[in-house]
C-alpha cells in the first residue's frame, strides 16, 4: 500500500513539471489524455461499479460541454462563476441529464440497459444538428475563454493546470465515492440486484443515483473539454465517442480504481501520436482491444497487478527473466504485425497501384527506411520470420510464467482474474 | 516514395521537439481526415498538397529553404481537428491548410481567430481549400481566413445557367439536399435561383446525411411533383444511391449536380451517370494545352489525373506561392500580416483563366465549369468508358457570388 | 395513391432486406445471449467477396460462394474469438465483437480503398419487372424481397419441424439441459453463428450490388439492424420478421410527411406560436426520418422491454 502511495505521489509530481518539459505541441496532447482519463473513469463508476455497460455515455460528456459554452457566453467569465469555476456547470448539465435519462435506462438492466442509453445517445445525436437554439447547428458554439484571478488563459499550459487540478479532485472525489457506504452498495449492485433487493434497498433509486453520479463527472469532463476547445457542436454525441469510452475503460481494465485512467491516457497517447504515422491505426487500435479482450480480460491494470503480485511474493530477480522474454514476445509479435500491415496497405494504396505498368516486376516500396520490393522473398519472409520467433519466445515466456505459478493450481487466466478482484477488494 | 517516408519522419520529429528547432524554415501545415471513415476525400487533399508544396520547394522554395509540410490527422472530428492545430501552430506552422470537412474547416477558423486575437505579432493563416459552408465567409470571415473553392450560390448559379443553354434544365425543378448548413445552403440557392433559369420549383426536400440506405421513397416523391430535373448538393454515397434509385424506377430525371465528380462515383454508378450535369472548379479538357500539361504532370508525380477537388488545391497553393515570392522575410520569418495582407489583394491565373481573391470577405473568385457525363469526354474517369465533357466555361467574374451582408471583417489597421 | 402504392411497395422491400441480416442477429442473441456488434461487418464482407468473385465465376455463383464463406467466417470467429471469452461473460464477448467491427472495416479498407468499389447488378437481371403508374419496378427490388422470404420460410420450417430444429431450440432455451441430454452444444452454437452470418453475408452480396458497396456500408446499417431485433424482440425470428416490415415502411413512409409538431399545434389553433417557438416544433417528419427507428426502440423498451414477439424479458 506505501509503495502504490509513493508511486501517486511521484506521479502527480511529474504531472506538475510536465509542461516545462514538455515542447508546446505535445502540452495540448497532455490536456486531451487528462480529460480522457476522467471521462473514462466517471464512465467505470457506472460500468466497471455499478456493472451497468452504458453505450451513449457521450449523451453526458456533450452536455456538459454545450452547458459550459452556454454559461461561458452568458456569464463571460464574471459574476460568481469565473472561468476556472465553470466546469461546475457542465457537472450540474450532466447531472441533471443523468438523473432524467438513468430513471428510464435504469428501469431496465443487462443489454436492454445498453440499447436504452444506444437509443438516448443516437436520438440525441441525430436531432441536435437541428436544434439550433441549443446546439448551434451543424457549427456548433464557439466561446472564448475570460480572464480571471488575475490569469489569462491564453495559452496551452495555465489550461493545462486548470484542467489538472479539476482532474485530480474530480478522480480524489469518485475514489471517495467507492469507499462511502453508498459506494459500496454500488459494488453489490453490480454483484447481484436482487439480493440488495430483498434487503430493503430501493435498487431503482440507487441505480438512478449512480447513473446521475457518473454523467455528472463526465460532464465536467466535458467542461474541460469546452474550456480547452473553445467550442463543441454535435459531432460530440456521436456514437464514435461513446465507444471510444468503453474501448478505454475495458482496455485499462474496469475492476481496478486506476485502471480506465491508464487506459485512457495510453489509448488517447495512441491515438494521437500513431495516427500522424500511418492511416491504419484504427486497424492497430481494433487489434489492441481484440487482444486485451481475449487474453487480458482484466485490462492493462489487471497484468500490472498480476505481475507486481509476482514482485511482491519472489522479488524482482526472479520476475525479471520472465518480464524480459514477455517483453520481447510483445515486441517482435507487434514488429511482424506492424511490418505486414504497412507493407500491404502500401501494396493495395490506390497511388502506388497506379503507378504499376503491365508486364513488369512492381516497384520498390519504401517502409522503416529501407527499400522492398514486393516481388522479393524476402518481403514477405520478414513479417513471417519475425511472427515465428515472436512465437517462439512465447513458448519460453509462458513456461517462465507458468513456473512462476508453479504451486498454484491452474494458472490459466480465470485464475488470473480472480486474484485480480481479490487484489482490490 | 523514399524522401516521402523520411519526410514524413522528420516532421514527427519536428513536431515533437519543435522547441528545439531555431532556423525557420517556412512551415505549412495539413490538418486533414485521414483515417476512419471519411479519409477518403483527405487522402485527396493530401496528395494535392504534397505534389503543390513539392513544386514549390522545386522552384527554390522560401526564403532560400524549401517549404517544409507538416501533415496532421485530425481524425475527423472537431475536436482532433483543434487539437492537431494547437500542435501544428505549437511546432512553428504559419500556414494550416484544410479541406475536407466544413465542421473542422468552422472550429480552426474560430481557433485561429482566437489564437491571433492572443497572439499578435504571431499570426497564423488559415488556407481553406475546400469547406464550403457559406458562414465561412460569412457570419465567421476573419482577416486570416482565405476560401479557395466554390460555394453553393456559384454551384447552382453556373448550373443552371450551363443547363439551361444546354436546354436540359427544363421548367420544373426539384431541391434533394442533405439536411445540415451545406444543403440548406443549396437548397436557398436553388429557390433563388428559380427567376435566372426561368423554372418552377416543384418541391423540395432534405433528408439525413449519410444515413439512408434507400432512396426509392424520395424518388416516388420527386415523381408525383413531376419535375424534369433533380438539383442536389449531395455528396459521396447520397449522390450515388439516389442515382441508382432513379434509374431503377425507370425515371427519365437528370441531375444537375455540385459533387459528382468525386473519385469511384461514375465506376459505382456505371451508365446511370451519362447525361448528369456538374459545376465544379476545373476539367481538364475545358482547360486546353496549359490543363493537359498540368494534368501530365500532376499524374506523373502522383499516378493519377486530377480530379474532384486536387486541382483547386493545386492552384490555392500555386497562388500562395507566387505571393510568397514578392515577401522577402523579416528577421529570418514570414510577416503573416503582411503576407495576409498581399494575398487580400492578389490575383493569378490557372489553365482555366484569372482567378483574384475578393478584399471584402476573402472568397477566391475563380472560373467555373459545367460538364456532362459523357462518352465523348477525352479523359474517361475511373477505367469506365465515360468521362466529363465540358459544356460552358464561366469567367471569375461570371460565376461569382455576391458578398454576404454578414461578413464584418476586422482588419489590421 | 400512386405515393402510397409505391411507397408501400418499397417499404416492404426494404424491410424484406433488413429482415435477411438481422434475422442472424436475432437468432444468435436468442442462442447465445451475445449482441453481435459485427454482424453489419458480416454483411459488408458478403458484399465485398461477392464483388471479388463475380469478375471470376459470375454473379450468381458469386452470390450463393460468398455466403458460403462468410458462414464459414462466423464459424472461425465463434470457435477461435467468442468461446475464448465465452467463460468472462456476455459483456466481454459484446466487447469482442465490437473491436472485430474495426478490424473488418479497416482490413477492407486496406484491400479495396476508401471510395465505393465498381459492384453493380449484372445486365441479365437489371430489367423492369412490371410497371406501377407509368414507373418501372425493377425486377431486382422483387429478388432481393423474394429471398429474403425463400430465407425466412426455410428457417422457420427447420427451426419448428425438423429434429435439428428442436435441437436448436432446445439449446436457445437450456443450454445446460440439452448438453446434459448429449447434444452438442458448442456445436450448435458454432452452427447457428455460421448460418447467422451467413445470412448477414448473403444480404450483402445482393444488397451490396443494388445500394453501393463502400467501407462504410456496415456502419450505416449496423445501427439499424440493432433497432429491428430490439423491437422485434431479441431471439425472435417472427419478432424480427414484424419489426423489419415496420421499420421498412415507417423510413418509406416519413420522407413523404412534410409535418412538423408545429402543424399539430396548428390545428389546436397554436400554429403561430409553435412555429416561433421553432427549433423542434418546426422539424418536418421527412427531414429526421432516420431518427424515427430510435425513438421507436426506445418506447418500446420502456413500454414492452421483450419487444414486439419476445419471450425473454
Amino acid at each position: 500500500m506505501k509503495l502504490t502511495k509513493i508511486l501517486l505521489a511521484v506521479l502527480l509530481l511529474a504531472l506538475l513539471v510536465l509542461p516545462a518539459i514538455l515542447p508546446a505541441a505535445m502540452v495540448n496532447a497532455a490536456i486531451q489524455m487528462l480529460i480522457a482519463a476522467l471521462f473514462a473513469c466517471a464512465f467505470n463508476l457506472l460500468c466497471g461499479q455499478g456493472g451497468m455497460l452504458s453505450f451513449g455515455h457521450a449523451a453526458y460528456f456533450g452536455v456538459g460541454s454545450f452547458a459550459t459554452l452556454h454559461a461561458m457566453n452568458a456569464l463571460n467569465g464574471e459574476g460568481l462563476l469565473p472561468t476556472p469555476l465553470l466546469p461546475l456547470i457542465g457537472a450540474l448539465g450532466g447531472f441533471i441529464c443523468g438523473l432524467c435519462a438513468g430513471w428510464f435506462a435504469t428501469k431496465r438492466a443487462g443489454v436492454y440497459f445498453s440499447m436504452i442509453t444506444l437509443a438516448l445517445a443516437e436520438l440525441l445525436h441525430s436531432l441536435a444538428p437541428h436544434l439550433s437554439m441549443l446546439f448551434g447547428g451543424e457549427a456548433g458554439i464557439s466561446s472564448m475563454r475570460s480572464p480571471a484571478w488575475g490569469l489569462d488563459f491564453g495559452d496551452a499550459t495555465q489550461v493545462y493546470y486548470l484542467t489538472l487540478g479539476w482532474v485530480v479532485l474530480s478522480i480524489a472525489l469518485l475514489y471517495a465515492f467507492t469507499l462511502t457506504p453508498m459506494g459500496r452498495l454500488t459494488f453489490a449492485l453490480r454483484e447481484n440486484g436482487h439480493r440488495l433487493q430483498f434487503l430493503g434497498y430501493n435498487v431503482h433509486r440507487l441505480r438512478v443515483l449512480v447513473f446521475a453520479l457518473s454523467a455528472m463527472f463526465a460532464g465536467i469532463a466535458g467542461g474541460l473539454q469546452a474550456l480547452n476547445l473553445e467550442s463543441a457542436n454535435y459531432v460530440l454525441f456521436d456514437m464514435r465517442f461513446s465507444a471510444e469510452v468503453v474501448l478505454n475503460t475495458y482496455i485499462g481494465g474496469v475492476n481496478v480504481f486506476l485502471g480506465p485512467v491508464l487506459g485512457a491516457a495510453l489509448m488517447t497517447f495512441f491515438g494521437n501520436a500513431a495516427s500522424d504515422l500511418t492511416q491504419s491505426w484504427l486497424l492497430y487500435q481494433g487489434l489492441l482491444f481484440v487482444l486485451v479482450m481475449m487474453f487480458m480480460p482484466s485490462g492493462l491494470a489487471g497484468l500490472v497487478l498480476c505481475w507486481s503480485a509476482q514482485i511482491r511474493r519472489r522479488g524482482w530477480l526472479a520476475v525479471i527473466p520472465a518480464a524480459l522474454s514477455a517483453l520481447i514476445t510483445a515486441g517482435l509479435l507487434s514488429l511482424a504485425v506492424v511490418f505486414a500491415i504497412e507493407t500491404l496497405q502500401r501494396v493495395f494504396s490506390q497511388d502506388y497501384q497506379a503507378l504499376l505498368i503491365a508486364d513488369q516486376p512492381w516497384p520498390a516500396i519504401s517502409l522503416f527506411g529501407r527499400e522492398w520490393l514486393p516481388g522479393a522473398l524476402l518481403t514477405w519472409a520478414m513479417p513471417l520470420l519475425l511472427g515465428l520467433a515472436g512465437l517462439l519466445v512465447l513458448k519460453l515466456a509462458r513456461r517462465q510464467w507458468l513456473r512462476l505459478l508453479d504451486d498454484e493450481p491452474a494458472a490459466g487466466p480465470v485464475a488470473l482474474r480472480s486474484r485480480v478482484e481479490g487484489e482490490q477488494s | 516514395m523514399h524522401t516521402k517516408t523520411t519526410l514524413r519522419l522528420l516532421t514527427l520529429g519536428t513536431t515533437l521537439f519543435a522547441g528545439i528547432a531555431c532556423a525557420d524554415p517556412l512551415k505549412v501545415a495539413l490538418v486533414e481526415t485521414l483515417s476512419g471513415p471519411s479519409a477518403a476525400t483527405g487522402q485527396m487533399f493530401r496528395a494535392a498538397t504534397r505534389f503543390q508544396i513539392e513544386r514549390l520547394n522545386a522552384e527554390g522554395g522560401w526564403n532560400g529553404e524549401p517549404i517544409q509540410l507538416i501533415e496532421l490527422d485530425s481524425q475527423g472530428t472537431p475536436a482532433g481537428a483543434s487539437e492537431k492545430l494547437k500542435a501544428a501552430i505549437g511546432s512553428g506552422a504559419q500556414m494550416i491548410v484544410q479541406g475536407a470537412s466544413s465542421v473542422a474547416a468552422g472550429q480552426i477558423t474560430e481557433d485561429v481567430r482566437k489564437y491571433n486575437l492572443r497572439n499578435k505579432g504571431k499570426e497564423v493563416v488559415f488556407l481553406n481549400v475546400g469547406g464550403e459552408a457559406l458562414e465561412l465567409t460569412g457570419s465567421k470571415c476573419h482577416f486570416y481566413h482565405f476560401r479557395f473553392n466554390g460555394n453553393a450560390p456559384i454551384r447552382v448559379k453556373t448550373l443552371v445557367v450551363a443547363m439551361k443553354e444546354a436546354g436540359a434544365l427544363g421548367s420544373k425543378v426539384y431541391s434533394m439536399n442533405q439536411n445540415y448548413s451545406w444543403g440548406l445552403d443549396m437548397e436557398k440557392a436553388i429557390t433563388e435561383n428559380a427567376a435566372t433559369g426561368g423554372y418552377q420549383l416543384v418541391g423540395k426536400s432534405l433528408h439525413d446525411t449519410q444515413k439512408v440506405q434507400d432512396f426509392s421513397p424520395y424518388i416516388a416523391r420527386i415523381q408525383a411533383s413531376g419535375a424534369e430535373t433533380v438539383l442536389t448538393g449531395n455528396w459521396g454515397n447520397d449522390l450515388l444511391l439516389l442515382m441508382k434509385a432513379s434509374r431503377s424506377a425507370g425515371l427519365k430525371l437528370r441531375f444537375g449536380t455540385a459533387f459528382l465528380d468525386q473519385p469511384g462515383n461514375l465506376a459505382n454508378a456505371g451508365d446511370v451517370a451519362l447525361g448528369h450535369y456538374v459545376s465544379h472548379p476545373f476539367n481538364i479538357e475545358a482547360a486546353g494545352e496549359e490543363g493537359e500539361r498540368f494534368a501530365t504532370q500532376y499524374q506523373a508525380s502522383t499516378g493519377h489525373l486530377p480530379a474532384y477537388i486536387e486541382p483547386q488545391t493545386v492552384f490555392a497553393l500555386q497562388m500562395v506561392g507566387n505571393v510568397l515570392k514578392k515577401l522577402p522575410a523579416q528577421d529570418g520569418r514570414l510577416n503573416t500580416r503582411s503576407f495576409a495582407l498581399a494575398l487580400e489583394k492578389a490575383s493569378d491565373s490557372n489553365p482555366l483563366g484569372e482567378v483574384r481573391m475578393r478584399t471584402e470577405d476573402h472568397q477566391l473568385l475563380m472560373p467555373f465549369v459545367v460538364s456532362v457525363v459523357s462518352k465523348e469526354a477525352r479523359y474517361k474517369v475511373d477505367g469506365t468508358d465515360m468521362g466529363f465533357l465540358p459544356i460552358k466555361s464561366f469567367s471569375a467574374d461570371e460565376a461569382a457570388a455576391p458578398v454576404q451582408d454578414t461578413c464584418q471583417m476586422q482588419r489590421p489597421e | 395513391m400512386e405515393f402510397l402504392t409505391v411507397s408501400l411497395l418499397n417499404g416492404v422491400i426494404y424491410g424484406l432486406l433488413l429482415f435477411m441480416v438481422s434475422a442472424g442477429l436475432t437468432l444468435i442473441f436468442g442462442m447465445m445471449g451475445v449482441l453481435n456488434f459485427a454482424h453489419a461487418s458480416f454483411y459488408m464482407v458478403g458484399a465485398y467477396l461477392a464483388y471479388t468473385l463475380q469478375k471470376f465465376v459470375g454473379f450468381t455463383s458469386a452470390v450463393l460462394l460468398s455466403t458460403v464463406l462468410v458462414g464459414l467466417l462466423g464459424v472461425i470467429v465463434e470457435r477461435f474469438f467468442l468461446r475464448r471469452v465465452h467463460k468472462h461473460g456476455h459483456a466481454h464477448e459484446l466487447l469482442l465483437t465490437f473491436g472485430l467491427t474495426f478490424i473488418i472495416a479497416e482490413l477492407i479498407k486496406l484491400f479495396y480503398g476508401n471510395f465505393s468499389v465498381e459492384y453493380r447488378i449484372p445486365e441479365f437481371l437489371n430489367f423492369a419487372a412490371f410497371q406501377v403508374f407509368n414507373t418501372d419496378y425493377p425486377f431486382y427490388r422483387l429478388l432481393m424481397g423474394g429471398v429474403s422470404l425463400l430465407v425466412f420460410g426455410l428457417i422457420y420450417l427447420l427451426l419448428t419441424r425438423t429434429r435439428v430444429g428442436i435441437v436448436v431450440r432446445a439449446a436457445i432455451h437450456r443450454p445446460q439441459m440439452a448438453e446434459a441430454l448429449g447434444h452438442n452444444v458448442p456445436l450448435v452454437f458454432m452452427a447457428v453463428f455460421g448460418i447467422g452470418a451467413a445470412l448477414a453475408g448473403l444480404a450483402g452480396a445482393l444488397a451490396g450490388a443494388f445500394y453501393t458497396t463502400n467501407p462504410n456500408m456496415a456502419l450505416e446499417l449496423g445501427v439499424i439492424v440493432f433497432v429491428v431485433v430490439v423491437v422485434g424482440g431479441l431471439g425472435s425470428m417472427a419478432g424480427a420478421m414484424i419489426a423489419s416490415l415496420l421499420i421498412g415502411l415507417i423510413s418509406s413512409f416519413a420522407v413523404g410527411v412534410d409535418l412538423s409538431l408545429a402543424s399539430l399545434f396548428g390545428l389546436l389553433g397554436a400554429g403561430d406560436w409553435a412555429q416561433q417557438m421553432g427549433g423542434l416544433m418546426t422539424l418536418k417528419v421527412s427531414s429526421v426520418a432516420a431518427t424515427i427507428p430510435f425513438a421507436l426502440m426506445l418506447l418500446i423498451l420502456l413500454i414492452r422491454p421483450s419487444g414486439l414477439m419476445g419471450e425473454k424479458g
